[in-house]
Parts: structure tokens; C-alpha cells; sequence
């Protein structure tokens, strides 16, 4: 597989890395900041952040800069703590909207950090990520709460299996707020990192406010008390004590030594607003935190004289990388294409071959020959171990053959689809099992706010993630085991959907969506199909069109007639009610031709059209619900494209899948829902 | 009575199994546990055994073959020559399409020629692609064109577009025939309405009807009149004077803000009270919008009446290939009109004032 470099105007890539002339700090060997535990140095690195992020203030006040962002002024030696403990390049931070200082002492980029925010191409992210989504080799922040920490679950999963075999500990860092105890992904995150035993330093910066409400308000018990209920070692540290940071260094070597995970809360005091002017704390009460602060009091260790020339260093230093940051232009260019798909089509991709048995048999080889041939694919889901193999079978034999790999996880949809994210970050090709399709609405956040936006916001990051997952009614499993959502998935930006049928050849699909396509991928498998034999039948490949991302690994097919009176186009288990429709309307003497898609999403609208010329009348079938359903999408595309046929669409109507069999028959489409919709449109 | 002895489930996923061995021939005695059967998924085998003593009377299933859950794979009875019980007759109607209509191809076929199904001779069962295609090249005919879709641009005055709905098009394409097509003549005659109002409310009360059934009775003195007088139901096709086999009543119908059609087919063979029946029962199904595509189309000859309205006279529009259309109006005090358009292609001023005299008197005068 060939993986095409994002290729902004200017890709910060690794000059994201830029040093200035003057830096007054050192950096390692890895290029990381050094800062000595002296209070010269950590005073130092600690005015160079507040300086940063009071340029960026008072850039806000003048006008200068768009959007929003979160300055941890008074909370300097709290963000430098826990990242200045850490290695580059093995061990990972991950962090939260409040995160330049955490930035900063990772990267010691403050051109990079001012220009980012400034909306500058010389911008860490190019100025698509702004203050809350910076990446920098192994620093990734996110803009919602808890969102990133099974995403850190998942980076130090695939640091510990790596670790096993080369005996190095890796640590990854998930820093939150006390804010984000309010977030239920949390809890999921807490208790997969211990039940995995991974090496996760969960720090939650205690400032006691979150934005404007008082955590006192808002978070019941003790927030230490939440990791020791999960098994953490947990410890608590205020960040005004003079040993701090090298209280937290000793923490940060308890966590690696023991490859375990733990919890640590750092007492702290927010000393700006949360964003720019959103702070409703009183002056009397803002006199006594800036009494507290610690970086002014460290800067009264030192003797004047040495304070003040670090201050006008300071000065001089973020002065410079202003004017710098400033001298970039604008960020003008963004995703060529106005796509996240820049993929090259593998030179080699999996050969795309039908197996002899049904399309669980199918599937169950593909993940097994991945597992024996491929040491970065994993699987996680529920369920999925030995004898039970998976609510649908699918996963049948594989958690014996690969113990390591194939994951029986908690009930936690979000939590194990971040920790795939977390992998597939860390370079692994994680394939995750929702155990019913119903259930991704759970996931939904992780995918759209965290899977499909890493490939389009960080330069270098790619996701090949594969959420499987088993779809659709006919079963009489009832409201909330039954659904097709593909609609949910097709709606989130940059997300490819899979929706094969047992004419594809679902094993080659699998294989080509984890292997060959690197991006992330819903790949839904109808209930109904699983049993059904894996057959061509009479179908044939349409070629597809060059400008469809991804047409060419997931195939459209199509039998029948080429002079049709009547195309349907269906997917899924679909297909099967298109074909039993087929043989009604060919009974009634008329031409009727197939097309099956196997890729819903990104819109192959370009294949379509070519198949579709000259075509005069058009059924679209889903099991779905059909307002604002997959249908819809192609039926305006196809409008859009200047296509004159006429189009229906027959689905599911909006209310839930029953359970009875008489009442699921009569919600879901059936055959003859297709022959009405035939003939209105024959008598038009 | 025979038993039958269905596959079973074996897993909770699989709603298909396969039948992979059969023990015992039909005519065999058959001990309780007995094997009978071996059928797998694709995880295991299962052997079904006999929970009853018996004979197998018949087996449902072949060696290889997918059965569902819960199908019958064969049946046992207490003798070798029990009868079975008649196999279950297979509902064609599932699927919405009857043998009593056109083929669809068919249906496709007429539309695409412009010619109504009644008109074209059937040598099967139900009217095929081949007997219209036959019909067509009998009579010589092309393709009926769309109705002229009017691709005139835009008005430059600010505006915006909306699609027309099926009936709006079905309007479309009436009106587009009436001026592409039609010759059309109208001519009107006074009456005095008292006879018909005295002639219905009589039939009302005869017939114990809810609604006074003047209009569909003065509709069906026109199915008469027009069965009389053959030019009343016809229409030229290809320069040659086409004329019904049956008489098709169209009756104008507003749902709402849709004026629909209902057509009251072979209408020449129904008596006043059946006819009076039928047209209101499609006249309600029209309400509900809810007319089957057969009793939407195909009119011969066509009533309309804007008395509702309290409209004095007005001129219809001929529906597609028909020549006389009839106009009911508001009577006034002292008189009333009924007015008539028709295509003087197929018809004359004298045909057409001659039917509107024998349509203003009601049959007994």
C-alpha cells in the first residue's frame, strides 16, 4: 500500500519543528525542550508559556485573531510538570483544549503555537486545528472533553504489545480537566486501562472551575476516589508545593516501571478566564488566587537581577517568534480537492475473489488470514472469545489462534472504538465489532469528532480504522436490535461506508478496507446475508471511474439487461428483495437490471452515472428509513449530475422496527413495495 | 391426520440450515427416536430424530437442500397410506400484480403508443408486450410523444420552479393533447332542468339513496345516448376514424385542489342503479386518492359538471382520444345549459346537438 502525503501548500510536516535563533533553552537529542529542575530554568520555561499566552490575549484584544482559546495562565508548572517527565519520542501525550502549555514544553514550537492560532500557514497544523487541535509527533489534542481518553487507552495498548517483545515501557499521558468528570467516556477509559493493565497516566488538572461553574457544583465525591475505585494507583499533588515537579517525575517512573495505569490529580488554579473574557470570578476572590500563583512565586527564589534578565529573555524571545509567526501568510490552501481522500490506489491491492462458503465463512477467513499474515491487525468487540466467537460467529476460532490480538472487550461501544482510534494512530490496523449496528450511535462521537477529523486536520496522521458491524432487521429482535443506521454513518464528513451483499466478495472487501484503504471505514454486514451463500451469480464489476475515491477496491456490480425498462439499485440484504422484485417484473415481460453497491460513502457518483446512462426509470431500495436516507444523497447527486431518468425509492418509514414478524414484514420493504413503486412509475 | 416434522433451529442465528442426509425412504415405519435426518450449519451437524412412531408419508426436502427454520422437512402418519392433506394453493395476488391486467411490459408498451388496453386484442390469458406490439405495427403506429414538454425558458421575472405532481402531469399532457390534437367545437343547449330534478328525486327515493343521483344519471343517459351513436365514442388514430368497443365514462372528480378522472369502464352494459353504483364508488375512491391506475384512465366519452361552483356555462377540455365531452352547469331559475366540447375531426354541430337534446331528457320522458 502506498500512502499519499497530505499535500497542503505548505505542509508543516517536521519544519513543524522550528527552532528560532535565539532559543533560550537546550533541547534533548530528540529535539524535546530540556528544563533542568533548577528555578531558573523551570521559572524560565514557565514565563516563556504565560508570555505566549498573553500575546495571544492580547492579539484577541487588538483584533488580531478569529475563533477562540484556552490560555493556562496561573497553570504553567502544572501543564509543564507531567509532559517535561515524558520522552520523545516513545512515550505520548494526549491532551484537551487547554493545552499550549502542554504543547509547548513538548515541542518548544511557540512560532508554531502563535502562528497556528494567528491562522498562519507557518501554523503547527497549518491553521485548520486553531488553539484546541494541535498534533505534533506523539502530542494529539481534541476539542471535546473526555473524547481523547480511550483514544490514549488505544496508543498505550499498542505500546504495550509492542513493548512486550522489546522490553521497553512507553508511557502515554491522558491529561483532562476536572471538568471532564462529567463525561461518561471517561469511566469506559478508566476501566479498559486498567482491566488491559496498560501504562496510562490518567492527570486530571484540578483548577476547580469548569469555564464558569464551580466544580464543588458539579462533580460528587472525590475525583481521586474515582481512579482508586478502578484499581489505579492514584496520587494527589498541588502544584504550589516547591517539589512538585519532581514529585510528578517520581510518579510518571512509577507508572513506567510498573506498566500499569494510574491517577494523577494536580490541585491548581485557573488565573484567566477560560477562554478570553468568559470569567464571573469576583476581585476579591481573584486577589487571593494570584496570591497563590506559583510561577510568580518561584520567580521569587531568584535574585533580581537574574529574574530580570530571564524576563526581558522572555520578552525578547516570544517578540521574535511573534514577528515571525506574523511574517507567514495566510492560510490560504486547504485539502486539495476538498477531500481527506488522497489515497493512490494500492499497486497491489488484495485480489478481489469470491470464496466457496457463506459470507460469515468468508469473513471469519478474512479476519484469520489477516490475524496469521498481518502481526498490526487487532481485533476488539464484545463477546469475541473462544467457544462463544462472537454474537454472529464471526469472530468464531480466532481469540484461540491469536489470544493477544483478538480482544474480548467490555459493554463499551465508545471506549473500544477510541482505543482502535489510539491504535491506528500508533500505526496498528485495529478492526472493532459493534455487536449491533443499533449500537454506533454511541460511537458516533469517536467518529465524528475524533476518527474522521485526525486525517484532515493533522499533517501525517492516518486512521485505518474498521468498525464492523452487524445491521438490520427480518430477525424480530425489535426497536433497537434491528436498524439500518447507515444513514448516521454516510452523514458524518470523511467517514467511508460499507454496505456489501452476498454477490460481493466479502472477504476480498474486508481485507481491501483494513489493508489496502487507510482511512476510517464502517463496514456493515446484514444480519440476513451472514447465511447466505457467497455468489457472483450473474453480476459483473462495473469499471469504475477514476474520480470516485475508493470505487476502484469496493466494487459496483450489475446484471441483467443493458437496455433495462427498470433499474434497481440495492445493497445489503436489499439486494436479495431486488432480485425477488426482479423476477416479478421479468414475469411481467419487463427488462430489468441490477446494480449492488458495496460502497456507500464517499458517493461513487461519477460510476453511477456512467451506468446509468441513458437509463429512464430508477428503484432505489434500502431497508432504511428513507428520509434523509443513502437514496436521497445518490438521488440529488444524480439530479446535480444532469441525470433525467426518473427515480424512486422504496424503504423503511420512520418509526421503529417491530419485533412481531406480521408487523416487521410490514414495516420493512418487502418485493412488492418495489412492484408498486414500478408501476407508478410505469403509469406516470 | 399426518404430522409434520419441521426443521429445527439449532443455533439461534442461523435462520437456514442445510439438509445434508435423509435415513428413511417414504413408505418406511418409523420407530419413536429413530433417526431421520441429518442437517448442518455452517458450525455443526445435527441428527433429527423421530418423536413419534409412524410411517413417512412424504418427504418435503432433497439431500443439499437450504431449508428455513421451522419448514417441514416430511410427514409422518399412523398408516403407510394415510392420506396427506391438500398442499396449500400458492396466492399469486402477494405481490400486488394480477393476471386480470395487462402485463406491465404491456402497460409500458400502451402508454408508449398511446392506446388504450381495451383497444388491442389479447391472445393469452392477459394482454402482452407482443399483443401491443402487434396492435402497433397492425395500425402503423409511432411512438405517442410525450406531451410537449414545454422547454420555453423561464420568465425573467423573479420566480422559482416546482415539480408538477402525477396528476398535474396527467393535466398536462389532457390539455397538451386537447390543443396538439383535437379539432375542438363547443356548442350548448338550453333546457329546463325540472324533468331530470323530478326524474332523480324519484330514483332517490326509490333507490334510498344518501345523495340525489342527478348527475350520475344524466352521465348515464350519455353512456346511452353514446352507445347509440358510435362517432360519440371514437377518435381518429393515424388518419382513420378509431371507434370504442366499449364506453368508458370519464366523470370529472376535485379532490382538494386535484381534478381527477374516474372512468366507469364498458359502461354501456350497466343499468341506471349499477351505474349510479360504480361511479360512486370510484367517485369516494377518487376523494381518497386512491383510484387504481385502470379506473383513472382509458375514457371514451367524459362528463364534467361545475354546478357545485354555482358556474353558469364552461367550456371542458377533451380528455386524450375522446370527441365528446359533456358540460353541466348551474341551472338558473327560468333555465339551465348543457354545453358539450367535442373534436370535429370526429364529429359534426349536428351530432353533437342532436346527443345533447336526448341527454336533457331524463329516459322516461
Amino acid at each position: 500500500m502506498e500512502l499519499k502525503t497530505l499535500t497542503r501548500a505548505s505542509a508543516p510536516s517536521e519544519a513543524g519543528l522550528q527552532v528560532l535563533p535565539a532559543e533560550p533553552f537546550a533541547r534533548d537529542a530528540h529535539g524535546k525542550p530540556e528544563i533542568p529542575l533548577t528555578a531558573q530554568a523551570v521559572y524560565q520555561y514557565g514565563s516563556l508559556i504565560r508570555a505566549a499566552e498573553k500575546t495571544l490575549l492580547d492579539l484577541f484584544t487588538q483584533g488580531a485573531l478569529s475563533g477562540t482559546t484556552h490560555t493556562c495562565l496561573g497553570q504553567e508548572l502544572c501543564q509543564m510538570a507531567v509532559v517535561r517527565a515524558l520522552h520523545q519520542p516513545v512515550d505520548a501525550i494526549v491532551s484537551n483544549h487547554r493545552n499550549h502549555g502542554h504543547f509547548l514544553t513538548y515541542s518548544g514550537d511557540f512560532r508554531g503555537l502563535l502562528a497556528e492560532i494567528m491562522g498562519r500557514e507557518g501554523g503547527v497544523c497549518g491553521g485548520i486545528g486553531g488553539s484546541q487541535h494541535l498534533a505534533f509527533r506523539n502530542f494529539h489534542s481534541n476539542g471535546v472533553q473526555a473524547g481523547m481518553t480511550a483514544n490514549a487507552v488505544g496508543q498505550a495498548l499498542a505500546r504495550k504489545l509492542r513493548g512486550v517483545s522489546s522490553g521497553v515501557n512507553n508511557v502515554v499521558a491522558i491529561i483532562v480537566g476536572d471538568g471532564t468528570m462529567g463525561e461518561g467516556l471517561l469511566y469506559e477509559s478508566l476501566n479498559l486501562a486498567a482491566i488491559w493493565q496498560l501504562p496510562v497516566l490518567f492527570v486530571v488538572e484540578n483548577n476547580r472551575i469548569a469555564q464558569t461553574t464551580l466544580t464543588a457544583d458539579t462533580v460528587a465525591g472525590s475525583i481521586r476516589a474515582r481512579g482508586e475505585a478502578f484499581g489505579l494507583s492514584t496520587w494527589q499533588l498541588d502544584d504550589a508545593a516547591p517539589d512538585f515537579l519532581q514529585q510528578v517525575e517520581h510518579v510518571v517512573e512509577q507508572v513506567r516501571s510498573s506498566s500499569r495505569a494510574g491517577m494523577l490529580v494536580i490541585d491548581t488554579i485557573r488565573l484567566g478566564p477560560h477562554s478570553k473574557g468568559d470569567d464571573a470570578r469576583s476581585d476579591e476572590e481573584m486577589r487571593v488566587i494570584r496570591q497563590r500563583d506559583p510561577l510568580a512565586a518561584l520567580g521569587l527564589l531568584l535574585e533580581p537581577a537574574q529574574k530580570n534578565e530571564i524576563d526581558e529573555q522572555v520578552t525578547a524571545f516570544i517578540g521574535e517568534a511573534l514577528k515571525q509567526a506574523s511574517a507567514s501568510p495566510e492560510s490560504t490552501s486547504y485539502l486539495p480537492g476538498r477531500t481527506l481522500f488522497h489515497h493512490a490506489p494500492a499497486t497491489t491491492p488484495i485480489p478481489y475473489a469470491h470464496r466457496t462458503g457463506n459470507v460469515r465463512a468468508s469473513l471469519n477467513h478474512a479476519l484469520d488470514e489477516m490475524l496469521s499474515k498481518h502481526s498490526d491487525v487487532i481485533l476488539l468487540g464484545e463477546d469475541l472469545h473462544e467457544p462463544y466467537g462472537g454474537a454472529f460467529k464471526v469472530t468464531s476460532g480466532l481469540s484461540a489462534k491469536y489470544p493477544e490480538r483478538v480482544i474480548s472487550t467490555p459493554i463499551s461501544e465508545a471506549g473500544i472504538t477510541g482505543a482502535g482510534i489510539g491504535l491506528a494512530l500508533a500505526g496498528w490496523k485495529p478492526v472493532v465489532e459493534i455487536m449491533f449496528a443499533d449500537f454506533i450511535t454511541l460511537t458516533l462521537d469517536q467518529l465524528y469528532n475524533h476518527a474522521v477529523k485526525f486525517p484532515g486536520m493533522f499533517p501525517h496522521a492516518a486512521v485505518p480504522l474498521v468498525l464492523r458491524t452487524p445491521a438490520g432487521g427480518r430477525r424480530g429482535y425489535g426497536p433497537t436490535h434491528s436498524q439500518c443506521p447507515e444513514s448516521l454513518a454516510c452523514a458524518v464528513p470523511g467517514l467511508t461506508v460499507l454496505f456489501p451483499s452476498h454477490r460481493h466478495a466479502s472477504s476480498s472487501l474486508l481485507q481491501r478496507a483494513v489493508l489496502n484503504w487507510p482511512y476510517p471505514t464502517v463496514f456493515f454486514e446484514h444480519k440476513l446475508v451472514y447465511g447466505l451463500k457467497e455468489d457472483a451469480g450473474d453480476y459483473e464489476i462495473v469499471p469504475a471511474h477514476a474520480d470516485d475515491a475508493a470505487a476502484d477496491l469496493f466494487p459496483l456490480l450489475r446484471s441483467g439487461s443493458s437496455r433495462p425498462d427498470i433499474t434497481l439499485i440495492a445493497y445489503g440484504h436489499s439486494l436479495t428483495i431486488a432480485e425477488t422484485a426482479a423476477e416479478t417484473l421479468r414475469a411481467e415481460e419487463l427488462s430489468v437490471e441490477i446494480l449492488a453497491p458495496s460502497l456507500l460513502s464517499p458517493l461513487q457518483v461519477n460510476t453511477f452515472l456512467a451506468a446509468l446512462k441513458g437509463r429512464e426509470r430508477i428503484i432505489i431500495i434500502e431497508e432504511a428509513p428513507t428520509p434523509f436516507a443513502w437514496g436521497a444523497e445518490l438521488a440529488a447527486r444524480l439530479h446535480e449530475a444532469g441525470f433525467t431518468g426518473a427515480i424512486r425509492r422504496v424503504g423503511a418509514p420512520p418509526i421503529p422496527v417491530p419485533a412481531a414478524r406480521s408487523l416487521e414484514q410490514s414495516v420493512l420493504p418487502q418485493p412488492a413495495d418495489v412492484i408498486t413503486a414500478v408501476m407508478d412509475l410505469l403509469i406516470r | 391426520m399426518p404430522t409434520p416434522v419441521v426443521i429445527p433451529r439449532i443455533n439461534n442465528n442461523d435462520d437456514v440450515v442445510k439438509l445434508s442426509r435423509l435415513f428413511l425412504e417414504p413408505g418406511a415405519p418409523v420407530k419413536r427416536g429413530d433417526l431421520l435426518a441429518e442437517i448442518e450449519t455452517d458450525k455443526a451437524n445435527f441428527e433429527i430424530e423421530a418423536e413419534s412412531e409412524g410411517f413417512i408419508l412424504r418427504i418435503e426436502r432433497g439431500i443439499g437442500e437450504i431449508c428455513d427454520v421451522g419448514s417441514t422437512l416430511l410427514w409422518l402418519g399412523a398408516s403407510v397410506d394415510e392420506p396427506m392433506p391438500d398442499a396449500p394453493t400458492k396466492t399469486p395476488s402477494a405481490i400486488g400484480v394480477t393476471t386480470q391486467t395487462p402485463s406491465l411490459k404491456a402497460l409500458l408498451l400502451l402508454k408508449h403508443y398511446g392506446v388504450d388496453a381495451s383497444a388491442v386484442p389479447a391472445t393469452g390469458d392477459r394482454l402482452s408486450a407482443d399483443d401491443v406490439e402487434a396492435y402497433a405495427r397492425s395500425r402503423s403506429l409511432s411512438s405517442n410523444s410525450q406531451p410537449q414538454n414545454v422547454q420555453s425558458p423561464p420568465p425573467s421575472e423573479a420566480g422559482r420552479t416546482q415539480a408538477l405532481s402525477p396528476q398535474e402531469r396527467g393535466m398536462l399532457r389532457t390539455v397538451t393533447w386537447h390543443r396538439d390534437e383535437a379539432v375542438a367545437g363547443y356548442i350548448e343547449l338550453p333546457y329546463d332542468p325540472k324533468e331530470w330534478e323530478q326524474f332523480a328525486a324519484t330514483f332517490q327515493q326509490q333507490h334510498r339513496l344518501m345523495m340525489s343521483p342527478l348527475l350520475s344519471l344524466m352521465a348515464w343517459q350519455l353512456t346511452r345516448v353514446a352507445a347509440r351513436y358510435p362517432k360519440l365514442n371514437a377518435t381518429i388514430a393515424n388518419q382513420q376514424l378509431y371507434l370504442y368497443d366499449n364506453v368508458n365514462l370519464g366523470f370529472t372528480v376535485q379532490s382538494g385542489e386535484l381534478l381527477l378522472m374516474p372512468v366507469v369502464r364498458a359502461a354501456q352494459a350497466l343499468d341506471a342503479p349499477a351505474f349510479v353504483e360504480t361511479l360512486g364508488g370510484l367517485q369516494r375512491q377518487a376523494m381518497k386518492l386512491a383510484l387504481k391506475p385502470e379506473e383513472a384512465s382509458g375514457a371514451t366519452v367524459a362528463f364534467t359538471s361545475m354546478a357545485r361552483w354555482g358556474v353558469s356555462r364552461h367550456t371542458p377540455i377533451l380528455p386524450p382520444h375522446t370527441a365528446f365531452m359533456v358540460a353541466h352547469s348551474a341551472p338558473t331559475p327560468t333555465q339551465a345549459i348543457l354545453g358539450a366540447t367535442y373534436d370535429h375531426r370526429v364529429l359534426t354541430g349536428f351530432d353533437v346537438a342532436r346527443a345533447l337534446r336526448e341527454i336533457v331528457k331524463p329516459p322516461d320522458a
